[in-house]
């Protein structure tokens, strides 16, 4: 089978980093190349199948997860990882009352759009982080459990851009050191969850919350 | 071209093209979105009947007649739906066309297909797809030239390739 000039777009076409032009020039060109469509149809499945098996598949490369908890004031080394997740919300109240800052969070519910009509689902709260200023890269992520069998999508952001995405069945997500590497020091970013049904339907979403953290050590 | 419209084989035509303007409108649109389904129907009944009045004259391929049928429709809808939608658009992550993998069987048997690969295909996978770094990233990562980055993730897409077929 003679290669296709066309099916090197094929990658950056599903993860949409082509340019407008280009992407409508491979579209046009998909419409017209049954072997592109094809191998296009088969990568996508592939990628579909590593997003969704990914944390099982890939469990080797996961970093082991570290205690960082003696680099935090002694009062809480003790804490279990539940106390932990408590200990971060009353923080947050505690910033609130404290110093009067909001934190990024809104108690409504989300609305979204489902044949139409504007639904309003429930809403997820997420636990951690929710305060600016960690001292070290966020190394995992927490948020309310909804029930069972839903299936949750972590997005990282830096400003409006995607860094990073997820899957999961759990309530956290415990970044890899790679991941944990794509964030730098002092800059701006937010993280969101949303949840999706077995059927695959979005049912709740949390609303973004900012973090930030100060040195790199 | 050659073919006079009482040559088209509508048929044949639908068989072969729903699945191509599916993918188009999944990817567009999103596949969370309900109605993604009917805008399909909708494509492909206009297709044929255009073809049916012979508004398809050969001045292009099928195929380009197809697709721009396929983007009009698509730019319709989301401009529909963007007055509807007050937020503005959020970032687009991956999200395939594929997203619920119907097949739970056929996916685990891909999952484990992909476990089993060598660890240096696994990992190849791993940042470039799970991950999403650009291939530059991986190389740099990897310390390998970003050129060698592209034949791993060709070799380990070939490998699946075939166990995909089967
Ligand atoms: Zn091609």
């Amino acid at each position: 089978m003679k290669k296709c000039h066309f099916e090197n777009l094929i990658d950056e076409y599903l993860f949409d980093k082509l340019d407008e032009k280009q992407k409508e020039k491979f579209e046009e060109h998909y419409f017209n190349c049954p072997q592109c469509f094809e191998k296009m149809n088969q990568t996508d499945e592939m990628i579909a199948v590593i997003k969704a098996h990914g944390s099982e598949i890939f469990r080797d490369f996961y970093a082991p997860r570290k205690t960082r908890r003696s680099r935090l004031e002694p009062v809480l080394a003790f804490l279990t990882p539940r106390q932990w997740a408590m200990a971060a919300v009353s923080a947050a109240l505690i910033l609130v009352v404290a110093l009067g800052v909001i934190p990024n969070r809104k108690t409504t519910s989300p609305e979204f759009l489902i044949n139409d009509d504007l639904v309003r689902g429930s809403s997820i709260t997420l636990i951690s982080p929710v305060i600016d200023n960690l001292d070290q890269v966020p190394s995992e992520f927490r948020w309310q459990r909804l029930r069972d069998n839903i299936e949750y999508k972590l997005f990282i952001f830096h400003q409006k851009e995607l860094l990073w995405t997820t899957t999961t069945k759990d309530n956290f997500v415990t970044l890899s050191e790679n991941t944990m590497s794509l964030m730098a020091p002092n800059k701006k970013y937010s993280w969101q969850v949303k949840a999706f049904s077995p059927e695959g339907f979005l049912i709740a979403v949390s609303s973004p919350v900012q973090f930030n953290f100060v040195t790199s050590k | 071209m050659e073919k006079r419209k009482k040559d088209i084989d509508l048929d044949a035509i639908v068989a072969k093209y729903r699945p191509v303007v599916s993918f188009r409108v999944k990817k567009s649109i999103g596949v969370r979105t309900p109605d993604w389904e009917d805008v399909v129907n909708e494509i492909m009944i206009n297709v044929v009947e255009k073809l049916k009045k012979g508004e398809f004259r050969g001045d292009s391929s099928i195929g380009t007649f197809i697709y721009t049928i396929t983007s009009r429709r698509i730019i319709d809808f989301i401009r529909k739906k963007s007055k509807v939608l007050k937020h503005a658009p959020e970032p687009n992550p991956y999200l395939s066309p594929q997203e619920h993998v119907e097949n739970r069987e056929r996916a685990q048997w891909i999952a484990d297909s992909i476990e089993k690969l060598k660890p240096k295909y696994k990992e190849i996978l791993y940042l470039y797809y799970y991950q999403e770094l650009s291939r530059e990233e991986v190389a740099k990562k990897l310390n390998i030239s970003p050129r060698r980055v592209s034949e791993r993730v060709n070799y380990a897409q070939k490998l699946l390739r075939k166990v995909m077929r089967e």
